[in-house]
């Protein structure tokens, strides 16, 4: 935009400053002529002015009448433009408006000056106008260009390096919100944005801390409750009626699970177990061999689907405690769960992804509730968990495992019905 | 009568000392109940026990430890309670030679059912020399089985899953490598384990482990089935 205006600026004042030189010169010579003519006696007049060099594109003749040519008068503005020029280089007073017409203009490429001279005769002078070219230098058009060029590729630095720290900052901005324990900006860079980034890692330590209390908390309480519950559940061995000792015996579990939950969460998916190879399709089988022994009644409805064997390199416990949540979930709330392992479209491609798909028959998950399941200690709509129980922190903690190994879990609602859980992880 | 099994329970807290004695003495078995390890070496002294069931959040000297001198004195079975999800604790634990963990808060059941198993498979093996403390892998037809780990390896090093009933009952086998074990036997290590319907448990497990064996369950060649109700692991197994 600049550029363009910068030229077009140029290109005016270029063509005003030629218009300029030229009706400066045409000038010179008409009024040249005119005072040649004028000294000259009437009778020589046209001897002389036929001896005169005009000069190219300058035609002259001597006329009784004011000039008539097959071009209309000149407009207004012209006028004044040539009469100030012929003026100013010396046309002698007479001539300065009445002694003087003008036809013609830049529009016709020509103009042609009627001068009445002192004894009534009129000397016509016609001149050929050559339009402004205003790229008539070859250097400046390769000037132009090379500038251009220059001025858009230091604006694109400029600019670049000016929103690199903010793309920066976005990024870790992104990074946090995954995860609480992403590496810090480094505070280098222009003042304001050291600053930024500065503002940006005391705002992340004090989420982190915050993050950090509240799983110590968690934890503490956690195991703080271990030591009741094994007292609960030793003394509801004692119980003699069997099915209240089966409704403690119950409920005691239920709590567990939610303690175990709790501690599962406050503990970091990162730390603690090595990586080593393990069968993934034998585990989601194993898995769903457990979720079936745990409720018989609906180990009809879980099905495995995928290769015999596949081996991947994970955490084991941790990765069973995510698949875990996942089909738990399944039965849970759909009272099936099919479990399907598609392997990577070309394998060892960078980047390739093995997916889980686990899919249950059940109500499906509200639309606006399909990320909000992710958030810790979020619980769907409250009927659903009163008699279902949970903590909220299963599909937490899995997002928390399967990211910490590089992959990821989303939740959809299968067309058909019901809910599909997809997790993902690097093949 | 035979005399029930000695076993030592050492827990900090006294309630759940009380009760967990209370409980295994219901279930046939006597308890001597200590508080700390000091107790326990003191009680060491003066009894015989069949086996220990200690917990590792000890006051004072840590139950790892006591572990470690137990292990130095005797070959006692060991059933430890760790906290839950401890990985470490429970890693060492069993390396130091326990023979069993239980995650605490743990179902008492279960903690039964692990005891008679550790007590049957000990007592199985007071004939001869007893393996060294069920810590160090087992290896059998290119198969491990890493009981520190509670882990199956296949032949290529790769984790073949296993639930908790599967790893007990290929545990037991590969410890009685071409010995039958009964399903009375079996059954016992999946008691306190299984909801579902009891009689047929055994099967089950018995055809997954075969599957996760790569072992054909028409012509079982690895966990073969005994006619009059029992199963043998026909393999060699060497200890790692």
């Amino acid at each position: 935009m600049v550029q363009a205006a910068g030229l077009a600026i140029h290109a005016m004042d270029r063509i005003d400053l030629q218009r300029l030189s030229q009706a400066r010169n045409l000038a010179f010579r008409i009024v040249g002529l005119y005072r040649a003519v004028e000294l000259t006696a009437p009778a020589a007049r046209a001897d002389v002015l036929g001896e005169l060099r005009h000069g190219p594109g300058l035609s002259a003749e001597l006329s009784a009448a004011p000039p008539v040519a097959n071009l209309p008068e000149m407009p207004p503005r012209e006028q004044r433009f040539w009469r100030i020029n012929l003026n100013l280089v010396g046309m002698p007073p007479p001539h300065h408006w009445r002694g003087m017409q003008l036809l013609g203009g830049p529009a016709w490429h020509r103009i042609i000056v009627g001068m009445r001279l002192p004894d009534g005769e009129w000397l016509n002078v016609s001149a050929a106008i050559e339009p402004a070219r205003p790229w008539h230098s070859p250097t400046f058009l390769a000037a132009f260009l090379l500038m251009t060029v220059v001025a858009a590729g230091l604006t694109l630095w400029a600019v670049r390096r000016l929103t690199a720290p903010v793309r920066t900052l976005a990024a870790a901005a992104e990074a946090l919100g995954r995860d609480v324990n992403a590496p810090p900006l480094p505070e280098d860079g222009p003042l304001e944005v050291a600053t930024a980034a500065a503002a940006f890692n005391t705002m992340a330590a004090r989420i982190r801390r915050f993050v950090q209390d509240r799983t110590e908390l968690l934890t503490a309480i956690g195991h703080d409750l271990r030591t009741p519950i094994t007292r609960l559940k030793l003394r509801a061995e004692f119980i003699e009626d069997d099915e209240q000792r089966g409704k403690v015996l119950a409920d005691l579990e239920e709590l567990e699970t939610m303690v175990s939950a709790t501690l599962a969460f406050g503990r970091d998916a990162r730390t603690g177990e090595a990586v080593s190879a393990l069968d993934m399709a034998e585990l989601l089988r194993t898995l769903l061999d457990e979720a079936g022994d745990a409720r018989p009644e609906a180990a009809s409805r879980l099905e495995y689907e995928g290769p015999a064997h596949w081996t991947v390199r994970a955490r084991p416990l941790t990765l069973k405690r995510a698949l875990t949540n996942l089909i738990a979930n399944a039965v849970m709330y759909g009272g099936s769960a099919r479990v399907r392992l598609v392997p990577p479209a070309s394998v060892g491609a960078a980047g390739a992804m093995l997916t889980i798909e686990i899919e249950d028959d059940g109500p499906g998950i509200p639309p606006g509730e399909l990320e909000r399941v992710f958030e810790p200690f979020h619980r769907g709509e409250p009927s659903r968990n009163r008699e279902t129980g949970g903590v909220g922190l299963g599909l937490p903690i899995a997002r928390n495992i399967m990211r910490a190994h590089g992959g990821d879990v989303v939740l959809a609602n299968r067309p058909a019905g019901g809910a599909k859980a997809t997790a993902t992880l690097p093949a | 009568m035979e005399q029930p099994p000695h076993i030592m329970v050492v827990d900090d807290d006294r309630e759940i000392r009380d009760l967990l004695a209370r409980f295994l003495e219901k279930h046939r078995l006597r308890v001597t109940a200590v508080r700390d390890c000091r107790d326990a070496r003191r009680a060491w002294a003066n009894g015989h026990y069949q086996l220990v069931v200690l917990d590792l959040m000890l006051p004072g000297e840590p139950g790892l430890d006591f572990a470690r001198w137990l292990r130095s004195q005797s070959d006692v079975p060991i059933v430890m309670l760790t906290a839950m999800g401890e990985e470490t604790d429970r890693i060492i634990g069993l390396e130091l030679g326990a023979d069993d963990y239980v995650p605490k808060p743990f179902n008492p059941r279960e903690l039964l059912a692990r005891i008679r198993a550790v007590l049957r498979r000990a007592g199985d093996s007071m004939g001869g020399p007893r393996h060294d403390g069920g810590s160090r892998p087992l290896r059998f037809a290119g198969w491990t089985l890493e009981p520190a780990r509670r882990r199956l390896l296949n032949p290529d090093g790769v984790e073949v899953a296993l639930t908790g009933g599967e790893y007990d009952l290929l545990l037991a086998l590969a410890e009685r490598a071409n010995r039958v074990l009964t399903r009375d036997m079996l059954l016992d290590l999946l008691r306190g384990r299984q909801a579902g319907p009891f009689d047929r448990a055994i099967d089950v497990a018995i055809s997954r482990l075969r599957r996760k064996l790569e072992d054909d369950g028409r012509n079982a060649q690895l966990i073969k089935t005994v006619r009059g109700g029992g199963y043998v692991l026909a393999a060699t197994v060497e200890h790692a």
